[in-house]
C-alpha cells in the first residue's frame, strides 16, 4: 500500500509534465502573483518593525536614593535584567553618571572635584517593548513594581510615550494585521483559482480514470500533490525574487534622517507565508476534482 | 449480467427511460438501436453506474445499481469496460500509456500489464504504434485504442456506444469483426448504434430497439418484461 501511495505522490509530481505549458503558465502566475504579495507583506512588515523601534517602546527612569550600598543596586540591577518585555537597560553610578555628564560637555567643564562628594544619584534607565493590550494597567504596574525596589527614591516615565506606543499598538491592530490577513485572504484566493483553473484542464484524464475504475484516492492523491508541488514551487520562487528585491533594495532608504534598512520577512512568517501558497494548491486541486 | 426490472429515469422532468425491464445473460450480444434520443446513452450510463438508478431494480455484473455507493462504482466499472465515439482517450500520451492505464488503476505489477498490454495491442494490429501519442493517430486507429483499453482488463461485461458513428463503412466493419472476436472469447457485449448495416454482422445478437425512452421492441422474448 505505502509503495503505490509513494508511486501516486510521484505520478503527482511527473504529470507535471503532460501539459508543461499550461502548468508553466500556471506556475508563472503563481509566482508573479506570491510575488506581489509577499512584496506587500514585506513592506507591511518593515513598516511594523520601524513602528515598533520608533513608538513601540516605554522607557522608565529610576533613581535610587544616594547612600544605597554598591552590592544593594548591583543585586537590584541584576533582578531588572530579567524583567519581562525588557529591551534594554542601561544603568549608572553616580560616578559613572559624572564620567558620562563630563564626557558629554565634551571637556569644557572639570568636575573631577565632586567625586568626594557626587550630587548625582545611581540611576537605571529602563526600555520596554510591551506587547500588552493593556498597556496603562501595566505601566502603572510596573511603576509600582520599581518605585518599590529597596533604596529607590523616584521613578520617572513619559506618559507621551505611553500614549505613541498606545497609538501605535492599536494601529498596528486596526490597519497593518486586518490588512496583512486582507492580503492572505486575496493571495490565497488567487492562488487558488489560478491553481484550480489549470487542474481543471485535467477534467478529461479524470474521467477516463473515473471510466476504466480507478478508486476516488487512486484520482485524487496525484493531483492533491500536483497542486501542492505547483503551490510549493510558485511560492519558493517567490521568496527568491523577494530575496533579491530585498537584497537590492536594503540600502535605498539608509541615510540621515530615515536610516531605515529594508530586512526580508522573518523564517516564521516566510514559512507561513508558503504554507498558505500550498495548503491553497491542495484545496484548490481538491476543489477542482469535486467540480470534474 | 444484466437484470433490470421496471426501471425509468428523468433528467429533471424530461424521461429518458420508462419502465424498462431486461434480461440479459452471460455471454450475450444486445444491440441498442433506435433513433437519437431514444435513451441507448442514458441506459449505457446507468449500466456502468455513470447516472444513478433511483426508480426501478437492476443488477449489472452482480453489483446492485440501486444500493450501489458512490466509493464503490469503480469496482462496478473494473467489470464493465465502456468504449465511447468520441473514444475518450488521452491524446498527448502514446498508444501503450493509454492502454495500460486501465491495469494500473488496478495496481497490475508492470512486468504483468506489459504483457497483456502488448498482446491486446498485437491482436488490434496496434503494436507498430505502441509508442507513438494518440494525438498523432488517426479516427479508426483511435477507436482501436479505446477498445484496446477496455479489453485489456478482461471485462465481464463490454457496453459500446455508437463505436462506429465516427468512422467509415470499411473500418465500420473491422471494427465489427473485432468486437466479435471477443464476443467468440465470451465476453457480454452490449452495442448502442442506429448504423442498421452492422446489425447484420452478428446474426444471433438480441436487438433491443428503444424509441422515446421505452422498449418499442426486441427480436427475442422478455422474460422480465413488465
Amino acid at each position: 500500500m505505502f509503495r503505490i501511495v509513494l508511486k501516486l505522490m510521484l505520478q503527482g509530481v511527473t504529470d507535471i509534465r503532460h501539459h508543461p505549458w499550461i502548468q508553466v503558465l500556471t506556475l508563472a502566475a503563481v509566482t508573479l502573483v506570491a510575488f506581489l504579495g509577499g512584496l506587500f507583506l514585506l513592506v507591511l512588515h518593515n513598516l511594523d518593525q520601524e513602528l515598533q523601534r520608533a513608538g513601540g517602546d516605554i522607557q522608565f527612569q529610576v533613581y535610587w536614593q544616594p547612600d544605597t550600598g554598591q552590592d544593594a543596586l548591583q543585586s537590584q540591577w541584576a533582578a531588572l535584567r530579567e524583567l519581562e518585555d525588557l529591551a534594554e537597560i542601561k544603568t549608572f553610578t553616580g560616578d559613572q553618571a559624572l564620567d558620562l555628564l563630563m564626557q558629554r560637555l565634551g571637556g569644557t567643564g572639570d568636575f573631577a572635584w565632586l567625586r568626594g562628594n557626587n550630587p548625582l544619584p545611581a540611576t537605571a534607565l529602563l526600555t520596554f517593548a510591551i506587547q500588552v493590550d493593556d498597556q496603562q494597567a501595566w505601566a502603572e504596574a510596573t511603576y509600582l513594581q520599581l518605585a518599590s525596589l529597596e533604596g529607590v527614591e523616584k521613578v520617572s516615565f513619559n506618559p507621551l510615550q505611553l500614549d505613541l506606543a498606545r497609538g501605535w499598538a492599536r494601529f498596528s491592530n486596526q490597519v497593518i494585521w486586518p490588512l496583512i490577513l486582507f492580503l492572505g485572504v486575496v493571495l490565497a484566493l488567487v492562488v487558488g483559482n489560478t491553481i484550480k483553473l489549470s487542474q481543471l484542464h485535467r477534467r478529461n484524464e479524470v474521467e477516463i480514470l473515473r471510466l476504466v475504475g480507478a478508486a476516488r484516492w487512486y484520482i485524487q492523491l496525484p493531483m492533491l500533490v500536483s497542486g501542492a508541488v505547483l503551490g510549493l514551487l510558485g511560492g519558493v520562487l517567490a521568496l527568491l525574487m523577494l530575496k533579491g528585491v530585498q537584497l537590492s533594495l536594503q540600502d535605498l532608504l539608509h541615510f540621515p534622517p530615515l536610516w531605515l534598512r529594508l530586512e526580508y520577512l522573518p523564517f516564521s512568517q516566510a514559512m507561513a507565508f508558503l504554507a498558505v501558497i500550498v495548503v491553497m494548491g491542495v484545496l484548490s486541486s481538491w476543489v477542482a476534482l469535486r467540480e470534474t | 449480467m444484466i437484470s433490470l426490472r421496471h426501471v425509468s429515469f428523468s433528467f429533471g422532468t424530461q424521461w429518458a427511460l420508462k419502465n424498462i425491464s431486461l434480461e440479459i445473460g452471460k455471454g450475450d450480444f444486445l444491440f441498442l438501436v433506435g433513433p437519437s434520443g431514444a435513451g441507448k446513452t442514458t441506459l449505457l450510463r446507468l449500466l456502468h453506474g455513470a447516472i444513478p438508478l433511483k426508480r426501478g431494480q437492476g443488477t449489472v455484473a452482480g453489483f446492485d445499481l440501486h444500493t450501489l455507493k458512490a466509493g464503490r462504482i469503480h469496482l462496478l466499472r473494473r467489470e464493465v469496460s465502456v468504449v465511447f465515439q468520441d473514444f475518450k482517450i488521452l491524446p498527448e500520451r502514446t498508444v501503450f500509456a493509454n492502454v495500460a492505464l486501465a491495469l494500473d488503476v488496478r495496481n497490475m505489477p508492470r512486468t504483468h500489464s506489459e504483457r497483456r498490454v502488448r498482446a491486446v495491442l498485437r491482436g488490434l494490429d496496434l503494436e507498430a504504434k505502441a509508442h507513438i501519442p494518440c494525438a498523432q493517430l488517426s479516427g479508426g486507429e483511435q477507436q482501436r485504442v479505446a477498445i484496446a483499453r477496455a479489453v485489456v482488463v478482461g471485462p465481464q461485461l463490454l457496453l459500446a456506444d455508437e463505436p462506429t458513428g465516427n468512422l467509415d463503412r470499411e473500418l465500420a466493419m473491422r471494427l465489427m469483426s473485432i468486437f466479435l472476436q471477443f464476443h467468440a472469447h465470451g465476453t457480454t457485449i452490449v452495442l448502442a448504434t442506429h448504423n442498421q448495416e452492422i446489425l447484420a454482422c452478428v446474426p444471433d445478437a438480441k436487438i433491443l430497439h428503444l424509441e422515446d425512452g421505452t422498449v418499442h421492441w426486441t427480436n427475442w422474448t422478455m422474460h422480465a418484461a413488465s
